[in-house]
């Protein structure tokens, strides 16, 4: 039996080697940086989208929550 | 002892009031559980995502304090029962970025923040029952039509 072929993954939004995993920056109280990586509806975006790698793409996700915690974020946009 | 970053927001009213006072409410709070403060400054006064204790805006303390692992426990007990306090955040960090060192110095003892806006009460029943007019200066829309609600609804149960 042959099994359906999982679909092809999808390219990167941005290209192989443009990551940003060597910034520092993702911090709660940066919000204008913070934001950019952000949907207009507040949710966080993919690591498809923001290019990050899985730590720092933990970092933002961890930066985003304390920033809504304190009210600097919504949870819902 | 570790290091700790805390940011705490403070209720308009109180920094209102006084700014030093309202301050000292949260350098209070650190103190007595053996914290000590290496820097604390007034970060940022600004609308709130969402109302928080029925306030929209508040004002955010930014610290830096070592403290030992037991300490935090009661930091947050206390800061949790006082009511000036609307929410805290406690970080651990490696050190104090020296750019927060020379903020917190320059904000010095004799620093006057301006005044913040009149417009962080927006909870209905406090006013209503204290008998004070709402401020309709910057409400936004949603919070007027979320107090309308109740009160149609208690309008159509009284006919």
């Amino acid at each position: 039996m042959a099994m359906k072929s999982a679909s092809k993954p999808r390219a990167p939004l941005v290209p192989m080697g443009k990551k940003r995993c060597d910034d520092p920056r993702i911090d709660y109280k940066d919000l204008t940086y913070i934001t950019k990586f952000m949907t207009p509806q507040a949710q966080i975006q993919s690591r498809r989208r923001t290019s990050f790698c899985a730590q720092c793409q933990r970092q933002l996700k961890q930066a985003v929550k304390r920033a809504r915690h304190v009210g600097l974020l919504p949870f819902v946009g | 002892m570790n290091q700790y970053e805390g940011m705490f927001l403070l209720d308009n009213q109180v920094v209102r009031a006084d700014y030093k006072a309202a301050k000292t409410v949260v350098l209070d709070v650190l103190k007595k559980h053996g914290g000590q403060v290496v820097t604390a400054r007034r970060w940022d006064e600004r609308r709130l995502a969402y109302p928080i204790k029925g306030r929209l805006r508040a004002t955010y303390i930014l610290t830096h304090f070592e403290a030992g692992p037991d300490a935090i426990t009661g930091i947050r007990h206390d800061a949790e029962l006082d009511e000036r306090i609307l929410r805290y955040l406690f970080l651990a960090v490696e050190g104090v970025p020296p750019t927060e060192i020379e903020l917190s110095a320059a904000e010095g003892d004799d620093f006057a923040p301006p005044p913040p806006p009149a417009d962080d009460a927006v909870d209905r029943e406090e006013s209503v029952e204290g008998g004070l007019p709402t401020q309709d200066g910057d409400i936004p829309e949603e919070d007027s039509v979320g107090e309308d609600g109740p009160v149609n609804l208690d309008d159509e149960e009284d006919a």
